[in-house]
């Protein structure tokens, strides 16, 4: 073995256990936050989920998107949300769904509206029959049983990960992890609670992407952990996850590194929707690569001590 | 493991082939050549532009109505049976739930032995028969069957109406258990196709008007002088539009409760060539929404004929019309279209009946149409309500502009991971580059042959999976390094390395392939051609980045003796 770096204690390089009880503090601070967050500030669900009618529009010309809004405002359209998207030629429009009191009569008023805009868009901002990229009109119904079904495969997932850990390896384990990735989910919807960025189904994908990201860094430190232990059993289980951290370290970086690089060319790229995704995936391999070394291993250590309390 | 070097590059070389014969349909228009397979990857609406609609079945109203008709029948039919029934109350019209009070004991036996006899004891759960009353509910099962039938009839409906207006591909699917996904590639805007959708395939049986204003001359006349005054032309209104139009306009100028609709003769090729109005009444109509069976047979003169056969409840309905009309003219119209007006003759109590369709053409235009009917009676009306939940139109420019970009991020995503992989493992990292591009290829391959779409979301699947392949070469050769760096020569490090990452790797794989299954299971639209991009790329990569590079490595190092460079980073003995 190369003595160039010799390392500092005789498990690796750096001594993580010592500073979990600091980590652990603030991991518990930035969730406690992320609840405030989402309590507070609540998420800005995209039409998906909170329903509505979004159309997204292409000029020849730049827009001034304020004159978008007083143009649509002295339409007759009630509070339109108007976005630039990307460019000073497209922008996103967004209704409120009107309340009306039939199905039927909501759709006809939604039309109307939907007409009304790109009569008035036409007249004043040459927007050519072309230019309508796209039209999304969702009903309440749907959108409030999109958020139910996210909701519940977070459940089913962490439920079906919760148990192939306990069966897999140790039922010791199975709390780090679930608790790591209902961290690392809850950072990341709670970055976008605190920046206001829109939440729809595809953010809800990448959400749960992480969770399956998030959860293979974990189960390979875990994996890890379980070959190191039978070596060194005299050593103690803090000495073991230490050991074994240190020697996945430079793994953890590579992949981190190697993903992010995907993941930020597609950001910088990839446009529209990839970007997206791209933004939600660039922050959660951050927590990722964090949780599995702060989160999960320090968890066994409680789980043990709590083990030793009750036997 | 095999242990055969060359078992495992034959399968390696056979699933490669297969790979480049599914993969090569979505590059290449194979429609001039042969090829095995032309199955190809479906490019989602997000992609290729299209509407996206979906449309909820209002169940609910349709099983109260059914709930309210049979209670009607109970009280029309059961005094028949010899029943003194005092009342029929509906107590939960969502599950059919309704009492049938009776005069005595008695009476209940004969309800009981009526519902017997009538539905077999399938329709109906008797709850309770004692005292004066019986009371019964829809059965599970009747109900679940009376629901599913709703949907899957209006879907057929959907499509009818769909194939009419020319969509290539259209997908009309159930969702759930009450709602209908409908999915028009192309369509860029949907509220034709909405209108057609709603317009359904309608079959009434209407009494034709008896008097002198049913004089198809006079009625000629009329229509004449309505058309002129308010601007109506046949040729530049689809057909239903203008009966309406017209109808509107003679408001007032027929008689109470009747209505103009036309039949088209045999000799016509159109309606607007030639054309015979009925006036026809309003009240007194069966709505051939109780058909229970339609299809085309031969009379006795080989002509072709519709048989059509009512439901119970269809059965009393139509013998209780055709008795009180006697020696009247009964009129078939499907769609606002005289079908044809035959006399009754008799009254028909039997619940079943066929349409002539008159001779002059030759037999196959009017088998054709024969069968044509048949398919929309069997079709029918829409059975229930339809309210349109969510629409969604791409533009095709949106699309291409979507896919472009696209392309070029995973294009430059997958350079820069590569070149990362080349400067930093070396020989292995060509190693590694090579089992992502099979991988890459694998899964567009898989996707092509499970006929699976390919969403924006999917893209980022795709991206996802070649994370997930860089990982796998990454745990492999950091573990191969490390075991080096014990003192392991190359051969033994490769060996220790793939053993000992392997159950990492696997763990890993599987827990993110659970995590996909419950996005397929919960997800809709984008999220689940996203999983199901990732869980194909998953399974490939297990194959390509575990069992291709093992046996690139154990090619190299047994056969070829090529002391493979592991890159930074590794001390070699």
């Amino acid at each position: 073995m190369s003595n160039a770096t010799k390392p500092a204690h005789d498990f690796g390089r750096f001594d993580y256990v010592k500073l979990a009880p600091l980590m652990g503090g603030i991991s518990v601070v930035i969730m406690i936050l992320a609840v405030v967050f989402l309590a507070t500030k609540g998420l800005n669900y995209g039409i998906d989920f909170s329903g509505g009618t979004e159309m997204q529009l292409r000029f020849d010309k730049p827009v001034d998107s304020g004159d978008l809004r007083t143009a649509l405002e002295e339409a007759g359209i009630h509070n339109p949300g108007v976005q630039r998207f990307g460019s000073d030629t497209e922008f996103l429009v967004r209704l409120e769904t009107p309340k009306a009191a039939t199905e039927k009569e909501t759709n006809a008023l939604i039309k109307q509206d939907i007409e009304k805009i790109k009569t008035t868009l036409q007249a004043k901002f040459g927007l050519t029959e072309g230019g309508v990229l796209r039209v999304d009109s969702v009903g309440p119904q749907v959108g409030s049983e999109l958020k139910k079904n996210g909701l519940l495969a977070v459940f089913y997932s962490l439920l079906m990960l919760l148990i192939y850990i306990a069966v897999r390896f140790d039922y010791k384990f199975a709390p780090g992890a679930i608790i790591c990735l209902a961290h690392d989910a809850l950072v990341v919807v709670g970055i976008y609670a605190l920046l206001g960025k829109e939440f729809n189904v595809q953010i809800m994908a990448a959400v749960l992407t992480l969770i399956g990201y998030s959860l293979n860094d974990t189960i390979v430190t875990f994996d890890r952990i379980r070959e190191t232990t039978p070596e060194y059993r005299d050593r103690g289980l803090k000495f073991t996850i230490n050991k074994a951290i240190n020697d996945m370290m430079s793994r953890t970086i590579l992949t981190a590194f190697t993903t992010m690089l995907a993941v930020v060319s597609l950001y910088l790229f990839g446009g529209g929707v990839i970007a997206e995704i791209s933004f939600a995936l660039m922050i959660g391999i951050v927590f990722g690569v964090y949780s599995s070394i702060y989160v999960a291993a320090p968890l066994i250590l409680v789980m043990e001590k709590f083990k030793r309390k009750t036997a | 493991m095999i242990e055969s070097l060359r078992t495992r590059w034959i399968i390696i070389i056979l699933v490669t082939v297969a790979g480049i014969i599914w993969t090569v349909p979505n590059f290449v228009n194979t429609d001039k050549m042969w090829w095995p397979t032309k199955a190809k990857m479906v490019l989602g609406l997000d992609i290729q532009g299209g509407s996206h609609l979906v449309l909820g079945v209002d169940v609910d109203s349709a099983v109260k109505k059914e709930s309210q008709r049979m209670a009607q029948m109970f009280r029309d039919e059961l005094p028949k049976e010899q029943v003194a029934v005092t009342s029929v109350e509906v107590t939960d019209e969502l599950r059919g739930a309704m009492t049938i009070n009776v005069a005595s004991t008695a009476d209940v036996e004969k309800v009981t032995a009526y519902l017997e006899r009538i539905f077999g004891g399938q329709t109906f759960n008797i709850d309770e028969a004692a005292g004066n009353a019986v009371r019964i509910e829809f059965g599970e099962l009747h109900l679940r069957d009376f629901k599913s039938k709703l949907v899957e009839q209006a879907i057929a409906v959907i499509r009818n109406r769909i194939d009419e207006f020319g969509v290539a591909e259209p997908s009309i699917t159930a969702q759930g258990t009450d709602r209908i996904l409908v999915q028009l590639p192309g369509i860029k805007d949907a509220s034709n196709a909405k209108d057609l959708i709603n317009r359904t395939a309608r079959l009434d049986f209407m009494m034709v008007y008896r008097g002198e204003e049913a004089n198809p001359a006079k009625l000629e006349e009329l229509i004449k002088e309505a058309e002129t005054a308010n601007n109506i032309k046949f040729g530049e209104l689809r057909y239903s539009q203008y009966v309406d139009k017209i109808n509107e306009a003679l408001k007032g100028k027929l008689p109470a409760n009747t209505l103009i609709y036309f039949e088209k003769p045999e000799s016509a090729e159109t309606l607007a060539v030639g054309r015979i109005p009925y006036l026809l009444k309003t009240d007194d109509v069966v709505t051939g929404d109780r058909l229970t069976n339609a299809q085309v047979s031969m009379d006795q003169y080989g002509k072709p004929v519709v048989h059509f056969a009512f439901d119970p409840v269809g059965t009393r309905e139509f013998g209780a019309l055709t008795t009180k009309h006697v020696n009247e003219n009964m009129a078939i119209v499907l769609d606002k279209v005289v079908k044809s007006a035959p006399n009754i003759n008799e009254p028909i109590t039997g619940g079943s009946g066929q349409i002539t369709l008159g001779g002059g053409r030759d037999m196959n235009a009017s088998l054709n149409e024969a069968k044509l009917i048949a398919t929309a009676l069997r079709a029918g009306a829409l059975p229930a309500a339809l309210e349109q939940l969510e629409e969604r139109t791409v533009g095709p420019s949106l699309g291409a502009d979507a896919i472009r970009q696209g392309q070029i991020g995973t294009m430059i995503a997958a350079l820069a991971v590569f070149v990362f992989m080349l400067l930093y493992y070396r020989t292995f990292g060509i190693v590694a580059n090579l089992s992502l591009i099979l991988n890459v290829m694998l899964t567009v391959a898989g996707l092509s042959a499970l006929g699976a779409t390919l969403t924006l979301p999917g893209i980022a699947g795709l991206a996802l999976t070649l994370g997930m392949g860089v990982d796998s070469n990454v745990i492999i050769y950091e573990r191969v390094k490390e075991e080096m760096s014990k003192g392991a020569s190359v051969t033994a490090a490769i060996r220790e390395g793939f053993d000992r990452a392997f159950s990492s790797i696997l763990d890993g794989h599987v827990t993110s392939i659970l995590v996909c299954f419950v996005l397929i299971y919960f997800g809709t639209g984008p999220v689940r051609g996203f999983a199901v991009t990732l869980v194909t790329g998953l399974f490939i990569n297990l194959f390509t980045a575990v069992f291709f590079t093992r046996a690139m490595f154990d090619l190299m190092t047994n056969k070829l003796k090529i002391k493979p460079s592991v890159g930074w980073g590794a001390q070699h003995v």
